[in-house]
């Protein structure tokens, strides 16, 4: 964070951006960085004991279940570092989505958003043109016998993907406002400006 | 049920004379930044494709990875022998130096319906007499990482290409399928990669058994939404995998 406001006293961008919770098996933060946080209020929930479960669930589990002062109704939980390293982690971090498929949860990196499209519902995805697109992909895990869509350069129409077959990618936002309906839960991922 | 041997002797300086099955390694370079370990690939390598883009990191990072050589003697030495794609990415500067040397340019930017990864190997197997295909594995570099409809994309063409070894490579990372038609030896260079690994797949097994892991799973279902087996730790020099269904294979590189 201090790298990102050159001008300012460190200990002032981290005292500004200070974490209300720091969670998961405690296996990667640094000591200073853990007494730091916690002498400012920081609450620690030390949870190495569960090793069946990633960070970011943890964390999802948590916000889902143990945030009474949340307003819950309309909660929309964004990821920043989930993708872009380790595979493992990055389909670790993927699989949470359709874990947790009845919250609004997005991936978030320089490039690219990504989020899943429930079969429940049908979708209406509206493009902020100045900060996201074109390049756009639709993708099943692993089938999807029928989705239809508008607003997108290849739109499909009551199209057949699979994976080990056809799926979206490169394909290209047109205009402000994308549908989707599907049979199957569908990723959806936009690229970054 | 066969047993088909995996083996990341590709990652060594020096591929074991007694290592089986012998392998032809063909290189697939994409449009991110270059491993750091690419020259060596590269050397192992009979083949040598860039996708596109791919091309022009080539150009530019070959010479970073030997900062005290001459540029163009690097650029030389690691021409690609084919830069296929649809031609969207490449700088023409690029272009015109490596056909210069006689690289093979084959354009396809009238095919909008397959990656460039899908292409590039969609030659390899049915367009290269020369190259001894019994014991074919595709390495790919740049496949993951960067926009995340690519990497799924690059990843698909593992499902799709089932039948042909194909690596996907990072710095971090080294990936690819298990198919559900054999029962897998994974022999593990322990001095480049792992402990790091995980087992995923698309999106359902209902058995999976390990040997050779930390958390083993025996007859376990795995599936997407629900249990699959990430940040995993390899104990042993040999992992053996058996399983109702294709599988990616993932582990750490040092």
């Amino acid at each position: 964070m201090p790298l990102l406001f050159p001008h300012e006293d460190p200990s002032h961008v981290r005292t500004r951006y200070k974490p209300d919770v720091i969670k998961g098996d405690m296996d990667s933060i640094r000591t200073e960085v853990l007494d730091f946080y916690a002498n400012l209020g920081t609450q620690i929930l030390d949870e190495s004991q569960d090793q069946d479960t990633t960070d970011l669930h943890k964390c999802v589990a948590y916000i889902r279940d143990f945030t009474p002062n949340l307003d819950k109704s309309n909660l929309c939980i964004l990821v920043a570092g989930a993708l872009g390293g380790r595979f493992d982690h990055t389909l670790g971090n993927l699989n949470v989505l359709f874990v947790f498929s009845s919250l609004r949860i997005i991936l978030i990196t320089d490039e690219s958003l990504v989020h899943l499209l429930p079969r429940t519902h049908r979708h209406e995805i509206h493009i902020q043109s100045s900060v996201e697109g074109p390049h756009c992909g639709l993708i099943p895990f692993p089938l999807s016998k029928s989705t239809t869509t508008t607003g997108l350069q290849w739109d499909l129409t009551n199209t057949e993907m699979r994976f080990g077959g056809l799926i979206s990618t490169s394909n290209v936002v047109k205009g402000e406002k994308i549908t989707v309906e599907s049979d199957a839960d569908l990723i959806w991922t936009i690229s970054v400006k | 049920m066969e047993v088909m041997s995996h083996s990341s002797a590709f990652l060594l300086p020096t591929i074991p004379a007694d290592h089986r099955p012998p392998q032809t390694y063909a290189l697939v370079v994409l449009n991110q930044s270059l491993p750091r370990f690419t020259p060596l690939l590269w050397n192992h390598a009979q083949l040598h494709l860039c996708a596109d883009g791919g091309a022009n990191r080539v150009y530019d990072e070959m010479p970073l990875l030997f900062p005290h050589e001459d540029p163009s003697h690097v650029r030389t030495r690691y021409k690609p022998d084919v830069i296929k794609g649809d031609m969207d990415s490449i700088r023409t500067e690029v272009l015109d130096f490596y056909a210069n040397l006689g690289t093979q340019i084959l354009d396809e930017s009238q095919d909008q319906d397959t990656t460039d990864l899908h292409k590039c190997v969609a030659y390899i197997r049915d367009f290269t007499p020369n190259l001894d295909k019994s014991n074919l594995c595709i390495l790919v570099a740049g496949a993951l990482g960067g926009r995340f409809d690519h990497t799924l994309g690059n990843l698909n063409v593992l499902f799709v290409f089932s039948s042909l070894r194909i690596i996907l490579i990072t710095d971090e990372s080294l990936v690819h399928l298990l198919p559900r038609t054999h029962r897998h030896e994974i022999h593990i260079q322990s001095s480049v990669e792992g402990p790091h690994c995980g087992l995923i797949p698309f999106p359902l097994s209902k058995s999976t058994t390990t040997t050779g892991l930390q958390w083993d799973l025996t007859n376990t279902e795995m599936r997407f939404g629900g249990l699959i087996s990430t940040s995993n730790v390899v104990k042993g020099e040999k992992i053996t995998v058996e399983s109702d269904a294709d599988l990616i294979w993932t582990i750490s590189v040092k």
